[in-house]
C-alpha cells in the first residue's frame, strides 16, 4: 500500500497476504498534505511489482481524492508493459456510494493470457500449532508464544502464513486464503423469478421459506418469490442495499454462500 | 419497541442455532459409546437450560442428514409450551425417515458424510433474517454437534459458509462426537472465533455442553474456555477430492491439485514451464532470475 503526498510516493505497507496489518496501518495516523503525484506513485509501483515472479498478475488500484471543486475524477485504462489497469471513479461527497464503488473492484479483473504464463506452483498447507506452544520463528529470528506453523519439509517454524520458508524455499500458505476467492471461480446460478402464487391454490405453495423459515403466506408481506433452480425449492430472499443478502444452500447442492465482500443481492420485498 | 423491552435485551441474550448430525452410518459406528437416544436426551436438557438462562434466549435446532437438512425445532415459533419436547421428537423422527427415503444420485459425497454445508447455510439464512427483524435482536451463534467425517466434496461450500459467518460476526462452535478430529470444523471455529472441543468422555456430554457451549458471547470475554489444540489447515484437491497437505496451485485460478498436471481442469490454462517447482534455491536467487 502506497501513499501519495507532497509530490512523493511513500510505501505504507509491503506486499503481503494478511489483511490485519494493512488495516492497522491504514487506521493509524494518516495525514494528507500537498499534491499527489501519479507518476511517482506509478514508478514506485512498477519497481515493487517487478520483483514478483512471472506467474503473478499485477493490478494497481488507485484511490484518488480531488482537491479542486469538481468532485469527479475518472482515469481511463492504461496498459503498460506489465498489465496495469488504472480506473478510479470517486464521488467525494457520497461515502456510502464510495463503498459500493470501491467494492466493485473487489472481483478480480479478467487476466490477459499473453502477459502471464500459467504455472503450477508447489505449495504446502502447514498445520497451526496449539496455543501456548513456544517456538522460534525463523523469519523474525525471535521466540514467539503460541500458534506457529511448521514447514513439513525442513521443520522450520514460522509465525504467520503466506510466506516462503526461509530454509528450503517452499511456499507455505493457509488454505482459507485461497478459499476466499473460490466464489469467483464457482459462482452461484441465478435464482428464478416465480410469479406470486399466494392467491392461487394454497396447497401447492409451501408455507415457509426453505432457507429461513419465514412465513410465505402473509398476504401483504411479499411481492416476489424466488425459485432455486435445480431443486425447485421456494424461497424468500431479501434485498439489502448496504450489505450483501444471504444465500441459501439447498440440502445437497454444493454451492456456496457468497462472502459478503462481493455484493450479490436478491429479491425485493414490499412490506405494507 | 417499548422501553421495557429494550431493557430486557441485556448483553447476554443469545440466539443459538444447534446443528445435530443425524447420519445413521455415523451413529451406528459409535453406538457402543453413545447411543442416539442418549445423545438426544443430553441435547434436550441442554436446550432447556439455554432457554432457562434468559427469557429472551432463542434456540433453533437443525438436523444434518446425509441426503438433506431440515429445521426441527424453533423456540420462537408459537406452539404449546408443554408439547415442545414431543413435537421436537416427532419432527426429528419424521426427518430421519424422510432423509433415509431420499436417494440422491448426484450427491457430492458418499452417504457416510453428512451435509454440513447445507445446515450451516440454513443456519446463516435464519440468522440473516433475525438481523433484519429490527434494531433489537439477540446475538447469534452456531453450535455444530458433528461426528461424521469431513466430506471433501463440500469443501468450497463449507469454506464460503465460514467466511459468511466470519463477516456477519457469528461464531461457529464445534463439539466433535466422532473418533477423529474434523479439519473443516477446526478451521470454522478458528476463523470465526468459536470454540472447538472434542469431549473425551461422551457419557458426560451434557456437562461439556453446559459448561462450555452454553456460555453467551458477552461472557466469553471473561471466561477461560478450552483453547484449540492446533488447527488443521489441509485443503481438498480439486481432482480427486482427497485431503492433502502439500499440493500444486494453478497460478491463474488458484485451484489445488495433488499431482502435477498439464492442464488446469478449472480454468483450462495450459501450464507452460515446469521449472522451479521442486527447487530448493533460496528466495533471493529466484527473484533476480525473473526477468521483466
Amino acid at each position: 500500500m502506497l501513499t501519495l503526498k507532497d509530490g512523493v510516493a511513500y510505501c505504507l505497507t509491503e506486499l503481503g497476504g494478511s489483511p490485519e496489518s494493512r488495516i492497522k496501518a491504514v487506521m493509524g495516523k494518516l495525514v494528507c498534505s500537498g499534491d499527489a503525484s501519479l507518476q511517482n506513485g506509478l514508478d514506485l509501483v512498477h519497481s515493487l511489482l517487478n520483483q514478483i515472479p512471472s506467474y503473478g498478475h499485477h493490478e494497481v488500484f488507485i484511490l484518488y481524492s480531488a482537491l479542486s471543486k469538481s468532485s469527479k475524477i475518472r482515469c481511463s485504462v492504461i496498459g503498460l508493459s506489465a498489465e496495469l489497469s488504472i480506473y478510479a471513479n470517486i464521488f467525494a461527497k457520497k461515502l456510502p456510494h464510495l463503498k459500493e464503488l470501491v467494492l466493485e473492484h473487489a472481483p478480480p479483473p479478467p487476466a490477459i493470457a499473453e502477459f502471464a504464463i500459467a504455472n503450477l506452483i508447489k505449495m504446502e498447507f502447514p498445520q497451526r500449532a496449539a496455543e501456548g506452544v513456544i517456538s522460534f520463528c525463523s523469519y523474525h529470528k525471535e521466540a514467539k508464544f503460541g500458534g506457529g506453523y511448521t514447514c513439513r519439509r525442513c521443520k522450520a517454524s514460522i509465525c504467520e502464513l503466506s510466506t516462503e520458508c526461509c530454509i528450503c524455499g517452499l511456499t507455505l500458505v493457509s488454505s482459507p486464503h485461497f478459499a476466499r476467492s473460490y466464489h469467483h471461480l464457482f459462482p452461484i446460478t441465478p435464482f428464478g423469478d416465480v410469479a406470486p402464487l399466494v392467491s392461487s391454490d394454497p396447497h401447492k405453495v409451501p408455507k415457509s421459506c426453505f432457507g429461513c423459515q419465514q412465513s410465505l403466506l402473509a398476504p401483504d408481506a411479499l411481492s416476489a418469490l424466488f425459485l432455486f433452480p435445480t431443486l425447485s425449492r421456494l424461497m424468500l430472499m431479501q434485498e439489502t442495499c448496504q450489505e450483501a443478502a444471504h444465500w441459501v444452500l439447498s440440502d445437497n447442492y454444493p454451492f456456496a454462500i457468497a462472502d459478503t465482500e462481493v455484493s450479490f443481492f436478491v429479491v425485493q420485498i414490499q412490506i405494507n | 419497541m417499548t422501553p421495557a423491552a429494550s431493557k430486557l435485551y441485556t448483553d447476554d441474550v443469545s440466539l443459538l442455532m444447534v446443528l445435530i448430525d443425524t447420519n445413521p452410518f455415523f451413529w451406528n459406528s459409535i453406538k457402543s459409546t453413545l447411543s442416539f437416544s442418549k445423545f438426544i436426551s443430553n441435547v434436550l436438557a441442554f436446550l432447556n437450560s439455554i432457554l432457562l438462562l434468559n427469557q429472551l434466549n432463542q434456540v433453533v435446532l437443525i438436523a444434518t442428514g446425509y441426503n438433506s437438512c431440515d429445521y426441527i425445532f424453533d423456540s420462537s415459533a408459537s406452539q404449546n409450551q408443554n408439547q415442545r419436547a414431543e413435537s421436537l421428537l416427532q419432527k426429528l423422527e419424521e426427518f430421519v425417515e424422510k432423509d433415509e427415503s431420499l436417494c440422491r444420485e448426484d450427491s457430492v459425497d458418499a452417504p457416510g458424510f453428512s451435509l454440513l454445508s447445507g445446515s450451516l447455510s440454513m443456519a446463516l439464512c435464519y440468522i440473516q433474517k433475525v438481523f433484519r427483524s429490527g434494531p433489537l435482536h439477540p446475538r447469534p451463534r452456531i453450535l455444530c454437534l458433528h461426528g461424521s467425517p469431513d466430506g471433501p466434496g463440500q469443501y468450497v461450500a463449507i469454506m464460503n459458509a465460514i467466511f459468511s459467518a466470519q463477516r456477519s460476526m457469528v461464531p461457529v462452535d464445534s463439539c466433535i462426537l466422532g473418533a477423529q478430529h474434523s479439519a473443516f470444523l477446526q478451521q470454522a471455529s478458528y476463523i470465526t472465533g468459536g470454540v472447538y472441543l472434542k469431549p473425551q468422555l461422551l457419557d458426560g456430554l451434557f456437562q461439556y455442553l453446559s459448561t462450555v457451549f452454553a456460555t453467551d458471547l458477552h461472557s466469553r470475554s471473561f471466561l477461560q474456555l478450552p483453547k484449540p489444540v492446533g488447527v488443521d489447515f489441509r485443503a481438498s484437491c480439486f481432482c480427486h477430492k482427497n485431503t492433502i497437505d502439500m499440493g500444486y496451485i494453478c497460478s491463474v485460478c488458484l485451484s489445488i491439485f495433488c499431482k502435477h498436471q498439464k492442464k488446469c481442469s478449472t480454468c483450462g490454462s495450459v501450464f507452460g514451464q515446469s521449472q522451479a517447482q521442486d527447487s530448493s534455491t533460496p528466495d533471493r536467487k529466484r527473484k533476480t532470475s525473473v526477468d521483466k
